[in-house]
């Protein structure tokens, strides 16, 4: 591991810390900074202060509010920028992002069944779970359709997803048609992605889905290099691509649709995120993939906190504040790559 | 039998093409510790087609490939990467792996899962890419690099899979005569060394000068398998290539000079090809720069 490297990580981490403590400062409500250490520190069994140190009211914007947002944040934001980096990578295409391969689409579609039929008003986790099906479902369906003889290569298979998505937009636009008022609110709601309002619940029921994808893609980062050099060069070195090319979509679905699920559709984290860490860290996976993890759950509670306090007296959901932030960059990027002839 | 004169690679009535279309068939032959066989032909003949075969990349029609004398049945690819290398025609790289990052690569047939280079799979890289002459690029990302460059990396990745048998698919695309050279004394030393090479040449002179075998592929089969003067010969070529082909012997140091003769057309093909060129040249109002007064550039 060279020093760039780690002194990169380091900077990221100390970043992702500095933006978990704004995220826990700011906010409707005005709390003194040393009552959200207090409350923190005394969460996570470091101090024991005498009871009343910190007003009830205070503790609970902490601990039930804050604190839950914080930390959904940092999962959705490591999740889908570490998977854009892997996407980009197996489709070799630096344009790539979690939703090429349908699985917004199919997230929306799920959400907008779980609205129709009513079931989120009968478990605030109702929503998260059909998301997560209709997400997985619409990527296995882009595979099956892109499958020949056994065989899933790339180009089809980016074809399937982009048709797959289409239908299911298309889908879903039907379904919106026949909606009742507060349901159509309800689901443009959710299509913004948002923090507020999260809970220990969906910390809980994303922290699984995405500790194994994460890690799972964190140890496949040298196949991955091997993958984007393209389906020849691998196979010539003897790699099953296809294997690990399935294995490796299979963990970025899981990780990407579950961050999907518990946050609705944050956009330009799975594109703009591994991209910019590129230019940083070179483009080794065993290096991009560790720091885009970082990269992204800083940006994403960054924008989210930045989002709370920017308009006094309202909130901007941290969809909008990625899609601020990413669209000029992404144009600079654009600008840049033509400025070389790149295209 | 003599260790030394166990073939290197078998093809037993292979077979090969795309899906159902079928490209050569009955290939059969045996290659040899310390031949560097080159495979020639007329474009769309199979000479690719049948290196994917080998290793591979495409699946066989028929027949089975050996190695070290036993026909295989079924091998991981894994295993056979340690032993057959392949380098293929184009290298398309989507992000900016620096030429190291690339060479590593080749280490993959060794490694498993879950392990990562060591300083010793390090080490053997930049000495592969020192003797392909690219370890002062180590750093430099192989789309920076001109086409020579790129081979001669793409090259070092071969030699890092440390194989017996190097399967090389037009190597010497887009080089110049001095690297195209260079490229082909490497290939004569490795082959000094016991390597086996398969290499695809488009350049008959110099597979002629290079190579101690070569294969003539065209029309659906091998039509020649033997030493460059019994391959490259005049019935031989325009048979393959389906056009006069004529070959001449430097009596200097004798190299050979391949071409197609001047096209002998009687009076009435000459009058034809010559309307053909007027019809390709034909001048007309539009072409004419400043609205048909004939000057190339109207400045007034």
């Amino acid at each position: 591991m060279d020093r760039h490297f780690i002194m990169t990580m380091a900077a990221l981490l100390l970043l992702v810390l500095a933006a978990a403590a704004v995220s826990l400062l700011w906010g409707q409500m005005d709390i003194p900074a040393d009552n959200v250490l207090r409350t923190v520190l005394e969460d996570i069994g470091l101090a024991d202060y005498e009871p009343g140190a910190v007003p009830a009211d205070q503790r609970a914007v902490i601990e039930y509010i804050r604190l839950p947002r914080t930390i959904v944040g940092l999962m959705v934001g490591a999740g889908l920028a570490i998977s854009g980096a892997v996407l980009q990578g197996i489709f070799m295409n630096p344009l790539a992002d979690p939703s090429i391969i349908g699985v917004s689409s199919g997230a929306s579609v799920g959400a907008i069944i779980a609205i129709a039929c009513g079931l989120t008003a009968a478990n605030i986790l109702a929503l998260p779970i059909c998301a997560l099906i209709g997400a997985l479902l619409a990527v296995s369906l882009a595979v099956f359709l892109s499958r020949q003889h056994g065989r899933v290569s790339v180009l089809p298979l980016l074809l399937a997803g982009l048709v797959v998505g289409i239908f299911l937009s298309a889908l879903t636009a039907a379904v919106l048609t026949v909606l009742e008022e507060h349901k159509l609110q309800q689901y443009l709601f959710w299509t913004i992605g948002g923090l507020d309002y999260r809970t220990w619940d969906h910390v809980s029921l994303g922290i699984g889905p995405m500790l194994v994808g994460v890690t799972g893609m964190l140890l496949m980062a040298r196949q991955l290099n091997v993958l984007s050099l393209g389906d020849v060069q691998a196979r010539s070195v003897g790699m099953p691509a296809e294997r690990y090319r399935l294995v490796l979509l299979g963990l970025a679905t899981l990780t990407t649709a579950t961050g999907v699920c518990i946050s609705g559709n944050i956009g330009f984290v799975g594109l703009v995120v591994p991209h910019a860490m590129r230019f940083v860290v070179g483009p080794d996976h065993r290096r991009l993939l560790p720091v885009s993890l970082l990269a992204g759950a800083a940006f994403v509670v960054l924008c989210d906190a930045v989002g709370r306090v920017i308009v006094p007296g309202q909130e901007i959901r941290v969809g909008i504040m990625t899609a601020f932030v990413g669209t000029p960059y992404f144009l600079w990027l654009l600008r840049r790559a033509q400025r070389r002839g790149m295209f | 039998m003599d260790e030394e004169r166990k073939p290197a690679l078998s093809l037993y009535d292979l077979q090969v093409g795309y899906g159902s279309h079928k490209v050569l068939g009955r290939v059969r032959a045996d290659f040899y510790p310390g031949e560097v066989v080159g495979i020639i032909g007329p474009n769309g003949a199979g000479k690719s087609t049948l290196l994917k075969s080998i290793c591979g990349l495409l699946p066989l029609q028929g027949g089975a490939v050996g190695l070290a004398g036993q026909r295989l049945t079924h091998i991981k690819p894994q295993l056979f990467a340690r032993q057959a290398a392949y380098l293929p025609q184009t290298a398309d790289i989507s992000f900016s792996f620096t030429a190291l990052e690339i060479v590593l690569t080749g280490r993959y047939p060794y490694l498993k899962w879950w392990q990562q280079e060591s300083a010793a799979d390090i080490a053997l890289a930049r000495a592969c890419m020192r003797y392909t002459g690219v370890e002062d690029m180590a750093d430099v990302p192989l789309r920076e690099m001109s086409g020579g460059q790129c081979q001669r990396v793409l090259l070092a990745r071969a030699l890092a899979q440390q194989t017996r048998l190097l399967l090389l698919d037009e190597p010497m695309t887009g080089l110049d005569i001095v690297y195209q050279e260079q490229i082909f004394r490497l290939t004569a030393e490795l082959a000094r060394v016991g390597r086996t090479l398969l290499v695809v040449v488009h350049d008959l002179p110099l597979a002629a000068r290079f190579c101690t075998r070569l294969l003539l592929v065209a029309r659906g089969r091998i039509m020649a398998d033997g030493t460059p003067s019994e391959v490259l010969t005049e019935p031989l070529l325009t048979a393959a290539y389906g056009v006069p082909l004529c070959v001449t012997v430097n009596p200097v140091n004798g190299h050979r000079d391949i071409y197609t003769p001047e096209p002998d057309r009687d009076v009435a093909g000459s009058r034809a090809h010559q309307a053909l060129l007027e019809a390709v040249l034909r001048d007309d109002e539009r072409t004419r720069y400043g609205g048909g007064s004939g000057a190339w550039i109207d400045i007034s």
